[in-house]
């Protein structure tokens, strides 16, 4: 059965001028319109849902890892320490939902984050608590610099989707290389003192990791606030579901954009921050981590930003289960990659439509 | 004309609506019985809408919409991919100008004419044939309708409407749905266009026609569907449906009597 | 015959100049007429030198050569064509976003079974055991010979582009490129087309991974990471997408400007060629892509002369 190209926003090479037309909900009109309705319309009835069913998960997974050591491991292991993966995820998402731009180079903010972190750490010999803040908003201040340096004169030049995508690739892979000229190419770790642990649900966990899962419930509560409930929030979806029309109605784009880039860079640097520090910063730490955040986006895409955040948990924990089952973790990575592509493949044409607000 | 059967499209119980407003309400309504029929109705009829459903390109909340071809069979449009409604005779140009940004005139024209034959990715000769096969009707058309170089890239926005409008002939339709196929032209090609329309449907093609502008379907259309709140008020012979009250009220106002 | 003026590296150099010049080629058709981003190139080029690899090293052929080469390649080109209708079928419906997150996850997947089916693959210790379908009696003669073959190879392909250009089908994948709802109105099954499409050019991108296996004779993990997908897609914009030409012209600019002019004929410290070098290679193709989409989308060739060639072929 052949199926509709999203390539365009409907199946008719027209774009049709019949207004009811822009609402079609039909197996080939998925376009940007129905996209904006559906923004406005969801906001305030969702989260009452979504939240109540999640709390009962919640509740209902602690009383079982109560019962089995293994739940419990998956559990506290997988939230803590993937607590970046969702963090990274957040502010890819953040960046792609709302400029419409899906930035490989993203890669090399998390990267960049754990470097500055280690730089300020070694550097001013400050504890990694207080680098953590300083090396997120330099990496949000790159974030910034290379939307104000590559794209956004590409944006003005109509650089087409394919070639954006084609140039965050190579931004992406000239910033990593070029990390290494300057940070030299071996790998470096940070140097403090090892951190305490905490006992969570009987499972030992680095305080590092609870810092980073509270930073990540924070920023989620904090972007998703912004979003939904400011004045800057709502300028940002008006800009992201019709530019001209926000311009004509004050909004200012540059100040907005300049504003989710550096919140998204900001989230990007603090992932690469506890990554770095829960292992090692080396030049791939962002690449690497780059298609599970890809996946992430685009999956949890499909439901909104919180819909993100949610799935990167998920992700997580099935991430951490599988490897406590398997002992090795690229299965399963492997096994998210092949369910991740099986979603797409099925949720797909909502996905794209569904994603870009 | 005459005794000569036609392919026709049977709209039954189709009904369709966007946010709690319904656009299209057919009870009944068989396009494409009469080689020349004309949609007409006010803005916001649900005239394109129906059409975007025949296409399939939109599918109906309710109803059934089937292509009663020429040779007898039947077919449910609704189940078809929209690549398999060429194959079926039914052909739709488009209402907004669209083009094949790279491809010239020519490359265009041989697009429509390909069969998958000639498209298998190795087959030697298979441009030749295809060119060999189609040049006659090509270089006629091309030299009907004044392309003064057909490889050139079509520019202009009346250049391209044409050029959609020979894609469409070039697939040699059983139903050719048109949709404003005169809006922006210059009148000498409007003129053109509207006599190869004739030509067509005398050779038995069913030729559906939506268009604002009333002169045409007067003197082009034998039968008109008048549509308006996505309902079918009427169809009947042009003159009829001009000489009629509510068309009159609710499309014509007093200013076109 | 003596080989002695020729220096090794400068062979197995060009031949990787050849390589990507053949990967860039088939590039051009995915990514430059039906404008299909293909982020994982290096994922189809890897399937075929990884099956190519063990199917020669691990079983037990009952023929010798050619045919034990001729088998594998075969069945390496195979298994990139299946992997290319797999991919293409994902992502037939999906948009840039969905076709890079798509062939990406691919090439991640080729990378992991690589990695963890290491008692096939040797895994990151690597796995030997490969050789030339023949012996001349020197390595260097063999490679010599080898280059011969892959530079034919390449020929073809650049032979089959060319000719696509000229085709109905050709026609049709730069069609679906510009605007595939239309083409789908047409009549055109354009899934079908771009199904086979990655079929036919993944395969080959499968074969040119086979035979790379021959050439280096050693499978490596670090083969896998994203460097020839960066090659072939730096030269390709660089050279032009949309040209036949592009990437032959692009290719030539920049893997043959690091691995060729600067390997060779630049002299500088031995030890800047272990790291900076490949490091700033890398860097700089990154930087071009930039660069080059930037200020110069079309690549230096330009933009496809169709209306030349229609010109060309139907006398106007």
């Amino acid at each position: 059965m052949d199926r509709p190209a999203r390539l365009a926003s409907t199946d008719e090479p027209a774009v049709d001028r019949d207004v009811a037309a822009q609402h079609v909900e039909g197996p080939t009109t998925s376009g940007h319109h129905n996209v904006v309705a559906e923004s406005s319309g969801r906001s305030p009835r969702r989260p009452g849902r979504t939240t109540s069913i999640l709390v009962a998960a919640a509740v209902g997974l602690v009383v079982l890892a109560s019962l089995s050591d293994f739940v419990a491991k998956s559990l506290v292991i997988g939230a803590t320490e993937n607590a970046a993966l969702v963090l990274a995820a957040l502010g890819f998402a953040l960046l792609y939902r709302l400029t419409g731009l899906l930035n490989v180079a993203y890669a090399e903010t998390i990267t960049l984050g754990g470097y500055f972190a280690v730089w300020l750490s070694s550097s001013l010999g400050w504890g990694f608590y207080a680098v953590v803040l300083p090396a997120g908003i330099l990496a949000g201040l790159l974030s910034v610099g290379t939307y104000l340096a590559i794209f956004r004169v590409a944006k003005r030049r109509r650089v087409g989707d394919l070639e954006m995508i084609a140039m965050s690739f190579g931004l992406s892979i000239f910033l990593r290389h070029g990390l290494q000229f300057i940070f030299g190419y071996q790998v470096q770790f940070f140097d403090i003192a090892p951190p305490d642990t905490i006992s969570v649900l009987g499972v030992g966990v680095p305080s590092f990791r609870l810092l980073a899962l509270a930073s990540v419930a924070l920023l989620s509560i904090l972007i998703y606030q912004f979003i939904q409930r400011t004045r800057y929030g709502l300028q940002i979806r008006a800009l992201a579901s019709n530019e001209g029309l926000a311009q004509a109605s004050g909004v200012r784009p540059l100040t907005v954009t300049l504003l989710i880039w550096f919140v998204a860079g900001l989230a990007g640097g603090l992932a690469g921050a506890f990554y770095g520090v829960g292992s090692s910063v080396s030049p791939l730490l962002g690449s690497r981590q780059l298609l599970l955040v890809l996946l992430v986006v685009l999956v949890g895409g499909i439901w909104d930003l919180l819909g993100v955040v949610w799935v990167g948990v998920a992700t997580g924990i099935a991430l951490t289960a599988m490897t406590l089952q398997f002992g090795d973790g690229l299965y399963s990575s492997l096994v998210l990659i092949f369910a991740f592509l099986a979603v797409l493949k099925v949720r797909g044409r909502r996905l794209t439509a569904g994603t870009k607000v | 004309m005459g005794d000569q059967r036609r392919s026709s499209i049977r709209v039954e119980q189709v009904q369709k609506s966007y946010a709690g407003r319904m656009v299209v309400d057919v009870d009944e309504l068989v396009l494409g019985d009469v080689p020349i029929e004309g949609l007409l109705g006010p803005n916001g009829a649900g005239k394109t809408t129906l059409m975007r459903m025949v296409m399939n390109s939109v599918s109906p909340d309710a109803g059934r919409i089937t292509l009663n071809s020429s040779d007898g069979s039947t077919t449910t449009l609704s189940s078809l991919p929209t690549h398999k409604m060429a194959h079926h005779g039914v052909v739709k140009s488009t209402q907004v100008i669209t083009d094949f940004d790279q491809l010239t005139i020519l490359d265009s024209m041989l697009l429509a004419v390909a069969t998958t034959g000639h498209e298998f990715p190795v087959r030697p000769g298979a441009e030749r044939s295809l060119m060999s096969a189609n040049e006659d009707e090509i270089r006629s058309y091309l030299e009907r309708f004044g392309f003064a170089d057909a490889t050139a890239i079509a520019m202009s926005a009346g250049e391209k409407k044409l050029l959609d409008i020979l894609r469409c002939l070039l697939l040699k339709p059983s139903i050719l749905l048109l949709d404003e196929p005169t809006a922006g032209l210059p009148d000498e090609v409007t003129a053109k266009v509207l006599e190869v329309i004739r030509e067509l449907a005398a050779d038995g093609t069913s030729v559906v026609i939506v268009e604002h502008d009333l002169d045409v379907i007067w003197e082009l259309c034998d039968e008109v569907t008048f549509m308006a709140e996505g309902r079918v008020l009427m169809k009947d012979d042009p003159a009829s449906i001009r000489a009629n009250a509510t068309v009159i009220e609710k499309y014509l106002g007093a200013g076109h009597g | 015959m003596s080989l002695d003026w020729l220096d090794a590296f400068l062979v197995s150099g060009t031949f990787g100049v050849v390589e990507i010049v053949g990967l860039g080629l088939l590039l051009h058709l995915q990514v430059g007429l039906t404008r299909i981003a293909n982020f994982g190139v290096v994922g189809f080029w890897g399937l075929g030198l990884y099956t190519f690899g063990v199917l020669y090293v691990q079983v037990d052929w009952p023929f010798g050569e050619p045919w034990q080469f001729l088998f594998s390649a075969l069945a390496a080109s195979l298994a990139a064509a299946l992997a290319g209708l797999v991919v293409a079928w994902l992502i037939a419906d999906l948009d840039s976003d969905g076709a890079l997150v798509g062939t990406l996850g691919f090439s991640a997947i080729v990378l992991i079974l690589a990695t963890t089916q290491d008692q096939l693959t040797g895994g990151a210790l690597g796995l030997g055991g490969l050789g030339f379908p023949y012996d001349l009696g020197t390595t260097k003669a063999n490679e010599l010979l080898w280059l011969a073959l892959m530079t034919a190879l390449v020929g073809l392909i650049l032979g089959y582009v060319w000719w696509v250009h000229r085709t109905p089908y050709g026609r049709l994948l730069i069609a679906i490129g510009s605007n595939e709802p239309l083409a789908r109105s047409m009549g055109k099954h354009t899934t079908g087309a771009k199904l086979t499409l990655f079929a036919i050019t993944c395969g080959l991108m499968g074969l040119l991974g086979a035979m790379h296996g021959v050439m280096v004779r050693f499978l490596d993990i670090g083969s896998l990471d994203v460097g020839i997908t960066l090659a072939a897609l730096a030269g390709l914009i660089l050279g032009g997408t949309a040209r036949v030409w592009g990437a032959v012209i692009g290719v030539l600019l920049t893997v043959g400007l690091f691995d060729i002019v600067i390997q060779f004929y630049v002299p500088l410290p031995q030890e800047w060629f272990t790291q900076a070098i490949p490091v700033l290679r890398e860097a700089v193709f990154g930087a071009l892509l930039v660069v080059v989409l930037l200020f110069r989308p079309q690549g230096l060739l330009g933009q496809m002369r169709r209306s030349k060639l229609i010109r060309a072929m139907h006398d106007g």
